[in-house]
């Protein structure tokens, strides 16, 4: 089949550009090994970590371009990011949406009982953001593994409440298997009469980040009226809810809209001519598919997913084999302090672009014509370290799908 | 959409545990795990447990039999663990050691006596209705008596074909599967009508089931002999000069990607190049231009549900995107994971509980679109939907029959 754009790889920044491109009125396929990193982070949406409270979104940034020309934000520029961003949001309109907490970054309580900053924050975790300042019942439940309440709590200043187990479980349960039962009235309603029980002066309640996939809003507003307090998620350890509930709402979008979807196989070949690519092999035993398009977007993130692979000499991309800007040898992949707040050097590694995200070599001669990079496989960021993942995602998805639809 | 066979080197290796990174997006998934806590999920239960099975021990996974065989943790995963292969076959090996019950014989070997089904049908479609009967199965086979067994019709959608004659420029031939030659022949009758009205001769290769049920039950032995009687007809059809269309996609993943990957049938590749999904088929004529799309005007609200399989044959939601072409047809995707009937699993009695559960978030997906009937490829989604909501289910094709304009319907204008 032919189409006007495939986008290979299903995390934040593909389903961003299959969005994009199918809003101007472009036949597009995504395709996808697996869900990607959206089930892992993405309880929030980091912008930048050094965006000072209190600075405005696009002060902050343009500040931040200007010192890092080689940022995947600098090709992208701030009035795009915000444009990306809004795009973005789009998608979730109240009650359950993204916003932010001023117009800065906020500090949120982590699963770990840290705070971290964060740019867009779910509405069913807002009221988190001032729970150093103003306490709150951290609860947990009983065989669950992923969320320890005594932990959290302790570190953030709170008290906790681990739930014993319910009729509803055995000895262990799991965040998919809480966030079903979260939809039940009837779950509801028991564990907030066990909380109400065990409720001091706190006047919140953060649970873990499990209120449901379809429908958190109801879900948090169902406690607070049994529990008679307000009730907010903290994020925790994957697999990410929040993360699986923005899948779902691109998905369902983009099947709605007449995106062709394919989840589950890799791309085993691109078949290029020249600095074109002509098409590409999707590989499903004992078959593999052939798709083309006019142009192309990579989206397939880091190591995780296989967007890079290592071997024993160095780090290459297995689908266009493009050139990977990287550390020279692997002595130089980390710094000699594992723990320094500083980025270590193979985090940066990925691949280079020119301004309109069409990949180049390191000499700047530009690779492939009708192919555009976007995500965390962008050369000349460290998401973990900057605290950008999914702001560089959005933006850079949006931004390739932009370029590679123009004219 | 070209298929090619793959001349790459092999990319899905028999075990490939050691590529999971645990990072869990297959537990976020799991339909089973996420209903009872009795099944660890994918990651424990397919990668975590590989791990420690070596092939001479005997197997201690009891709850390996739980998997509902939906696919959907392999398809999510960015490192490419064939997660339910390693449970399909852990649970082979747990229930060849543990043993099967009659039950599970009877439940995948339809084939055998669905034609007696047939042929009484008014009896047995009686029995199979009779409460004492289904209490008698209960108590003596451990199928549900909740559960409706399906009924048999008669005649048999071959039986019928015998008698039509089919005409058209170029010949298409049609794997119809045990479900559809005696229990819902009309979808066969829709298929066979749709094709021709594209212009096509449909011919019936010599066919028997395809095996799904016994390779789902974890009975690979059972399961390769169907393989083996089926690729060697289908082979002669194909290189007669025909290609061949399934309208079951659990028939159709079951002969195009697991008589290769999973029963190393010989000639199964050349079988897999040349056997498509009915509206994949479609979907095809559509992209060369030569698909009929006289269509009248459909007045109808619809649900559409992308069964697991074809979701697993990868190639997109083909029915939604022909039926979108309807005047008139009000078409919804519904967005839930899977319907729990797990082709036989959900009338087991000690399922029959998960299965409901699992069909629950269905069923709420399906009551919130408010559609007056429900359209999915697979017979298993057919039962459990109509189980579940008492609404009316068909396959998609044979809302596509409603809506192609006969010839005469033309004339009239």
């Amino acid at each position: 089949m032919h189409f006007d754009l495939i986008v290979i790889g299903m995390g934040l920044s593909g389903l961003m550009a299959a969005k994009t491109a199918s809003e101007s009125g472009s036949k597009v396929l995504i395709l996808g090994k697996g869900m990607g990193a959206l089930c892992l982070f993405s309880n929030t949406i980091d912008l930048l970590e050094t965006l000072p409270k209190g600075m405005k979104l696009d002060e902050g940034l343009s500040q931040w371009i200007k010192d890092h020309p080689q940022h995947p934000y600098s090709k992208v520029g701030a009035k795009i990011v915000e444009e990306a961003l809004t795009s973005f949001t789009s998608l979730f309109p109240l009650p359950y949406s993204f916003v932010s907490a001023g117009d800065g970054n906020s500090l949120l309580p982590t699963g770990a009982g840290t705070l971290r900053p964060t740019y867009l924050i779910p509405t069913t975790m807002v009221a988190g953001a001032s729970v150093r300042e103003q306490g709150g019942l951290i609860v947990g439940f009983k065989g669950f593994k992923d969320f320890y309440p005594d932990y959290a709590a302790t570190l953030l200043g709170c008290r906790s409440l681990t739930l014993p187990p319910f009729r509803t479980f055995h000895e262990e349960i799991t965040a998919a298997g809480l966030a079903r039962s979260m939809e039940k009235e009837s779950f509801r309603e028991e564990i907030g009469r066990e909380i109400r029980r065990e409720m001091g002066n706190e006047t919140r309640v953060g649970f873990p980040a499990v209120l449901g996939v379809r429908d958190p809003w109801g879900v948090k507003k169902g406690l607070e009226e049994t529990i008679g307090a307000e009730v907010f998620e903290i994020p925790i350890l994957p697999p990410s809810i929040p993360g699986m509930r923005i899948f779902n709402r691109f998905k369902e979008w983009l099947v709605q809209r007449g995106v062709t979807v394919l989840l589950g196989h890799s791309v085993s070949k691109a078949i290029l001519r020249g600095r074109r690519c002509e098409g590409i092999r999707v590989s499903n035993p004992p078959l593999s598919s052939f798709y083309s398009a006019d142009r192309y977007i990579l989206s397939t993130g880091r190591f995780v997913g296989g967007g890079l692979v290592a071997n024993e000499e160095k780090i290459y991309e297995p689908i266009f084999d493009l050139p990977v800007s990287q550390p020279r040898s692997r002595e130089e992949w980390f710094r000699k302090s594992f723990f320094s707040n500083l980025s270590h050097p193979v985090h940066q590694a990925g691949i280079l672009t020119d301004s309109s995200l069409r990949p180049v070599d390191d000499k700047g001669e530009r690779v492939l014509e009708n192919v555009w990079i976007a995500g965390s496989i962008l050369a000349g960021h460290d998401s973990t370290n900057e605290k950008s993942r999914e702001g560089v995602e959005i933006a850079t998805g949006y931004m390739a799908a932009k370029c590679a639809m123009k004219k | 959409m070209t298929k090619v066979p793959m001349t790459e080197a092999k990319v899905w290796p028999t075990s490939n545990a050691d590529a999971c990174i645990r990072c869990a997006t297959c537990m976020a998934i799991c339909p089973v795990s996420r209903v009872t806590p009795l099944f660890p999920g994918p990651k424990q239960a397919g990668p975590g447990a590989e791990r420690f099975r070596r092939p001479g021990d005997p197997s201690v996974d009891s709850w390996i039999d739980l998997c509902i065989g939906c696919h959907l943790c392999d398809m999510v995963c960015a490192s490419g663990v064939n997660i339910s292969e390693l449970n399909l076959l852990a649970k082979a090996k747990y229930l060849d050691e543990k043993g099967r019950p009659l039950r599970d014989w009877l439940l995948t070997h339809t084939y055998l006596y669905g034609w007696l089904g047939s042929l009484f049908s008014p009896v047995v479609n009686w029995l199979l209705k009779n409460s004492a009967i289904k209490w008698m199965v209960e108590v003596i086979l451990k199928i549900d008596r909740r559960r409706q067994l399906p009924g048999y019709q008669s005649p048999t959608f071959r039986q019928w074909f015998r008698s039509h004659h089919s005409k058209g420029d170029r010949r298409i031939a049609y794997f119809y599967g045990c479900y559809v030659n005696t229990n819902e022949v009309e979808v066969g009758k829709a298929t066979v009508e749709v094709l021709e009205a594209n212009g096509f001769e449909v011919t019936l290769p010599a066919q028997e089931c395809c095996g799904i049920p016994m390779l789902g039950n974890g009975d690979f032995k059972g399961a390769r002999k169907m393989g083996l009687q089926n690729v060697p007809n289908l082979l002669k059809t194909i290189r007669s000069g025909s290609e061949i269309i399934f309208s079951s996609t659990s028939c159709g993943h079951m002969i195009r990607h697991e008589y290769n990957r999973l029963l190393g049938i010989p000639g199964s590749e050349e079988v897999a190049e040349h056997i498509f999904d009915l509206f994949e088929f479609l979907r095809n004529l559509k992209e060369s231009g030569s698909l009929n799309t006289h269509f009248k005007e459909l007045p109808l609200k619809a649900a559409y549900f992308a069964p697991c399989h074809l979701r697993s044959l990868n190639i997109g939601l083909p029915a939604l995107e022909i039926l979108r072409l309807i005047p008139g047809l009000q078409l919804e995707n519904i967005d839930a994971d899977c319907c729990g009937l797990g082709g036989t699993f959900g009338f087991k009695k000690e399922k029959y509980e998960i299965s409901q559960e699992i069909g629950k978030d269905l069923k709420q997906a399906i009551d919130r679109s408010k559609p007056e009937i429900v359209l999915t490829d697979c017979e298993g989604c057919r039962l459990q939907i109509r189980h579940l909501t008492g609404l009316k289910v068909l396959h998609p094709v044979q809302v596509l029959r409603d809506a192609l304009l006969q010839r005469t319907d033309e004339e009239m204008g």
